[in-house]
């Protein structure tokens, strides 16, 4: 277990460094931050005098190496629009995305195991075509076009909940539903698949031919089974979701780290951007590794392969 | 799905309900005016920021020496009783007595010369340098009496000194610096900060200290919340749910909706900013037809300006013919024109040697549908422009360093009402100048450093005239700002595009 | 996420046509891109207007339906006075364009790597199994809205964008596809008798992989027409005057409080289609191999 649990650190870092590596490329290489830092007014002279205070004349490689250096050290640089840290800054905004996350996470899994479940019990019922029908309509349907609607009907016509902002818990159902919604699919068809599956293998068949209630053999037996795999995809979502959740904030004004992200873009801010992708990479990766630990722990054939 | 005919009946029926119960806007009942704005801003600190929604917080928090009446034009005593100009590089100026900043420090000369001098020196890199950079140094004569040394003649000082220019106190700014200005900002105007989420949301309060002989006058609403609301709809259903009471940048046919619903107030007012077409007259970026005079004048002729602001940009805006917006000092309109004439303009092109046209790239950041509508004029001509349509940060990158044959930008010459704020700013030589023309850059140097009104006059009007002859820069219409309220709110919005929430009033 | 797909069944031509003529999620999801794709074919024939002639006097014209309609332009005009219904009809071009585009450039580069991976294994399958684990790793999202905010949105850019950024789920599937048929006997045989590694791919690897290639390409083919509808959202998508119907929605977007089949209808022909292409997809693995549908 210690040797696996090495090996995969190992390979953890080594995927962190090379998304910070491309990222870092992408961005320096294709748009000047000399001028951008200079601002509107300043001359040839201001911006090549920016270049070299800043070390944008050395070679690429040069230059991320030593971001790499400071980075490593929790030091992100500084934002060129709000001239403060980087880190400082997404440290303020990250909690505002990990809030909406969690809440959307727990609602698509609130939303989609008990329908992938009831799915899987009787396929091809009517619960299953609307479970089917709810996901492919999750695929289907705009993300700011849901949004937008949801604002109209409950806030500007029902007045049930308030429209943009992040000052109370209600400020949080309708961007939660709406990121929700989107991860639903994916868990509810897993589910589904898994409780097939699991109902069809034999154990069950013995728990169910001993004469155990079907409910003990649906939750105690089959579920806990399926449920493995639907943990770690759920893992995967929330790691996508932070990236992910750009439109939901911008259209309910949240000033996560999404919103901060596109704002950033925008603005051609390219330490806060290269901050915020390797912050979110690294989120992925923990949460995989963790993932990975869990099924290793859980599974003895992966630590040996 | 709902039936799409459903679906409409519905959303008129929410904004009707929204309509109907107006009278619940939270706004008046607890004195608070709700106002949302579409970006972050990078800071509150007035000399680091250069959004236009900066501008108005400045107005709200600080005051300058002098005030522009935004009505008459004229230059109005504020934190100075008086000024005078010593020769024509040296001011000097009486301040006024007994007045506070918002923390409880006195206003006085102290603070005047620090100010100056902080900003005069381009270590501390407060922006834009264009504001900050023609004094040498600030003296104090007395405690109520400083002088500003010039470095050079500079004619456009008093409009700087009554606008962007604004004192801050030395004692705090000097131990708090722009960090503690931008979190807790101090000033001596009519509103004071009560809280700070900096991107996100800031709260005002009416300083009921404010001296009472200052032109702008006593605030009159208590309470004043700015939050940031990127998404235009988002702004709407905040307004239509009695979220947020005042919102501007309203999109024009979004505008006539709501006026004609008449559950708010909707105003508009032309602003200074101008829309233009740049084009490559000296082949900087490339050997291309714009290099040809006969090939931009096809083009000013090609563009049906006037449809254009009828159809699309529409409230108070207008067609203009010089690089300026007529109220600016130096602006004139007496220059060559070029009217809507698609026949013309293929005859010059045909002259040009591009019988059938061509293609070229054509680079735009904002109003795409107007864009899209002088692409649709071009395409009538023959010619075809394919739009690279970027966010503003790329955009000027690309056109600043010289990759742009052709594009179409706008200038608000950050409300300036002097002509070498936008005619200088791109035809003196500089980053953005495309043809840096030799007679131009000579007119606007004239312009730019002569203290005499009628010798600037006419320097700008040859500058002006030699730009629109050649087509230099084609000049396209004025821009406005829409307006949307609460009907609980008296407000008036100014030509200058600077919203003073210090003279709204409560219906 | 992995679909850990098994060699399908050897069954007859028949019975697999009786299987798709007989479910019906595949045969409405057929019928509906089938007829939007006649539609982007005969777009010149059937579309009643230019669907660039912009007319600055004729703008915003609800469709017929609205009493303020007519059946000059039965869907209505846009913003700059183009008909609503011709520009529908030529969208279907751009947005199955993009579809098919972003599916075929992404599937080359995911059946490539996955069936190279699964094939050759060893220092092959580590190689690739790192760059997906990368690519999942990396916000995508995020460093393509960076890239296209700089280099600017266009048809092409946004293609290939879309297509660097779904190749994943093609890797994975191919991968683990490859993986169970090269240790079928079969294989084993062909290797046996010294076919060559060319031959044994396109002879007997291909095949029997291509079924789960086709319902991932059809499931990352209506992906890729919903994203860019987001970016379009954003203010990144295609570049106009071409009417993409992402587009469409993103110009109707900022009327939509107030006229509302603004972005209704290009929205509702968005989500027919890629609701008609999903159901395709899903009815495919439902019917080649239906112990595989997550």
């Amino acid at each position: 277990m210690l040797y696996y649990t090495l090996k995969r650190l190992a390979l953890a870092a080594l995927v962190a460094l090379t998304v910070s590596f491309i990222s870092f490329g992408l961005l320096y290489l294709s748009s000047d931050p000399a001028i951008a830092m200079a601002g509107e007014t300043a001359s040839d002279a201001d911006i090549e005098a920016i270049r070299q205070l800043y070390g944008f004349d050395r070679p690429i490689l040069v230059q991320y190496f030593d971001w790499l250096q400071r980075a490593a050290a929790g030091d992100l640089g500084k934002s060129y629009y709000f001239r403060t840290d980087v880190s400082a800054l997404i440290g303020e905004r990250l909690p505002t995305t990990m809030t909406l996350g969690v809440c959307a996470i727990t609602f698509a899994i609130l939303l989609s195991v008990p329908l992938g479940v009831a799915a899987a019990i009787r396929p091809n019922s009517l619960v299953d075509r609307i479970a089917l029908f709810l996901s492919v309509m999750g695929q289907a349907l705009p993300s700011f076009w849901f949004a937008l609607m949801l604002i109209v009907f409950l806030s500007v016509s029902l007045r049930l909940l308030p429209t943009s902002g992040s000052d109370t818990w209600l400020h949080f159902v309708m961007p939660t539903v709406v990121l929700g919604y989107y991860a639903a699919p994916a868990i509810m068809r897993l589910t589904r698949t898994g409780m097939l599956e699991v109902l069809s293998t034999d154990y069950i068949r013995t728990a169910r031919a001993k004469g155990l209630r079907p409910p003990v053999v649906l939750f105690k037996h089959a579920l806990r089974n399926a449920i493995i795999p639907v943990v770690s995809l759920a893992a995967v979502q929330f790691g996508f979701m932070l990236g992910g959740s750009i439109v939901v904030e911008t259209i309910f004004a949240l000033h996560g780290a999404g919103f901060l992200a596109w704002e950033s873009i925008t603005r051609n801010d390219l330490p806060t951007v290269q901050g915020l992708i390797l912050v979110f990479s690294l989120f992925y990766i923990v949460l995989t590794f963790f993932a990975d630990l869990i099924n290793a722990w859980l599974d003895p054939r992966i630590r040996i392969k | 799905m709902v039936v799409n005919k459903h679906f409409s009946k519905l959303l008129v029926g929410a904004l009707l309900a929204a309509g109907a119960s107006t009278a619940a806007h939270a706004g008046k009942s607890n004195d608070t005016l709700n106002v949302a704005i579409d970006r972050e801003l990078e800071s509150i600190d007035n000399y680091y920021n250069t959004a236009r929604e900066g501008i108005v917080i400045s107005r709200m928090v600080w005051d300058g020496l002098l005030y522009r009446d935004p009505k008459t034009n004229k230059y109005l005593p504020n934190l100075a009783t008086a000024y005078n100009w010593v020769d024509s590089k040296t001011l000097q100026f009486d301040l006024r007595k007994g007045v506070k900043f918002h923390n409880g420090e006195k206003f006085d000369a102290d603070d005047v010369v620090f100010t100056l001098n902080y900003l005069g020196d381009p270590a501390n890199g407060a922006k834009p340098a264009r504001n900050v950079n023609w004094w040498n140094n600030a003296e104090k004569l007395g405690e109520y009496k400083v002088q500003l040394n010039l470095k050079k003649e500079f004619p456009a000082a008093l409009e700087f000194l009554s606008g962007p220019l604004v004192m801050y106190p030395n004692d705090y700014y000097s131990k708090n610096g722009p960090e503690g200005m931008a979190l807790k900002p101090v000033g001596t105007g009519p509103y004071q900060v009560t809280s700070v989420e900096p991107g996100k949301r800031y709260k005002f309060k009416k300083y009921d200290g404010y001296h009472a002989s200052s032109p702008k006058g006593k605030a009159s609403i208590g309470n004043i919340v700015i939050r940031t609301i990127a998404e235009s709809n988002t702004q709407l259903a905040e307004l239509f749910s009695g979220g947020i009471d005042w919102i501007w940048k309203v999109k024009p046919d979004q505008a006539e909706r709501i006026k004609s619903q008449g559950a708010f107030t909707v105003k508009n007012s032309s602003t200074m900013r101008i829309g233009y077409l740049n084009f490559d007259a000296m082949g900087r970026h490339s050997k291309n037809p714009m290099n040809d005079v006969r090939v931009r004048r096809a083009i000013a002729h090609s563009i049906d300006r006037e449809g254009i602001v009828k159809a699309l940009v529409q409230g108070e805006s207008i067609v203009v013919n010089s690089l300026c917006f007529p109220s600016q000092f130096g602006c004139t309109q007496d220059v060559p024109t070029y009217d809507y004439n698609p026949e013309k303009a293929k005859k010059l092109l045909a002259e040009a040697g591009y019988p059938n046209g061509f293609e070229t790239p054509f680079l735009a950041y904002r109003n795409r549908d107007y864009a899209e509508a002088m692409i649709n004029n071009l395409n009538a001509v023959g010619i075809k422009a394919k739009l690279e349509y970027l966010k503003y940060a790329a955009f000027r990158d690309k056109v600043q360093s010289g990759g742009a044959p052709f594009n179409f930008g706008t200038w608000g010459s950050y409300s300036i009402n002097d002509v070498s704020a936008i005619t200088s700013h791109f035809q003196s030589g500089g980053k953005d100048d495309y043809s840096k023309d030799p007679e131009v850059i000579k007119q606007l140097g004239i312009g730019d450093t002569s203290v005499d009104a009628n010798v600037r006059q006419s320097a700008y009007k040859a500058a002006l005239s030699r730009i629109s002859g050649e087509a230099f820069m084609f000049p396209l219409w004025s821009y406005n700002t829409w307006y949307a309220f609460s009907k609980d709110v008296d407000f008036n919005p100014t030509p200058d595009e600077i919203p003073r929430f210090f003279t709204a009033k409560w219906m | 996420m992995s679909s850990g797909s098994t060699v399908t069944t050897t069954v007859t031509k028949a019975s697999i046509y009786t299987r798709f003529t007989g479910h019906q999620g595949v045969m409405i999801g057929a019928f509906i891109v089938l007829a939007i794709v006649l539609v982007a074919l005969l777009a010149p024939l059937l579309a009643p207007h230019d669907p660039y002639q912009q007319n600055l006097l004729a703008r915003l014209i609800p469709p017929v339906w609205d009493s303020r309609g007519s059946w000059d332009h039965v869907l209505g005009t846009d913003h700059l006075g183009r008909d609503y219904l011709s520009r529908l009809i030529y969208g279907a071009r751009i947005s199955l364009l993009i579809g098919f585009g972003a599916a075929l450039i992404s599937g080359l580069i995911g059946t490539v790597m996955g069936v190279m991976a699964g094939y050759f294994g060893g220092r092959v399958d580590m190689v690739v199994t790192f760059l997906i684990t990368v690519r999942l790793s990396m916000p995508v999202v995020l460093v393509a809205l960076a890239v296209v905010a700089i280099v600017g949105g266009s048809l092409q850019v946004v293609i290939t964008v879309l297509g660097l950024l779904l190749w994943d789920r093609f890797a994975v599937v191919m991968r683990s596809s490859t993986l169970q048929i090269r240790s079928m006997d079969y294989v084993a045989a062909a290797q046996a008798v010294g076919c060559s590694t060319k031959r044994i791919l396109m002879t007997e690897i291909m095949p029997n992989v291509v079924n789960n290639l086709i319902v991932i390409a059809t499931l990352e083919m209506a992906h890729a027409i919903i994203l860019e509808a987001a970016l379009s959202f954003l203010g990144l998508g295609v570049q106009p005057p071409l009417p993409s119907w992402g587009l469409m929605v993103s110009e109707g977007k900022d009327m939509m409080l107030f006229e509302a089949w603004l972005i209704t209808i290009p929205g509702v022909a968005l989500f027919l289609l890629v609701l008609a292409i999903n159901l395709m997809g899903d009815g495919v693995r439902d019917i080649t191999a239906p112990e595989n549908r997550n």
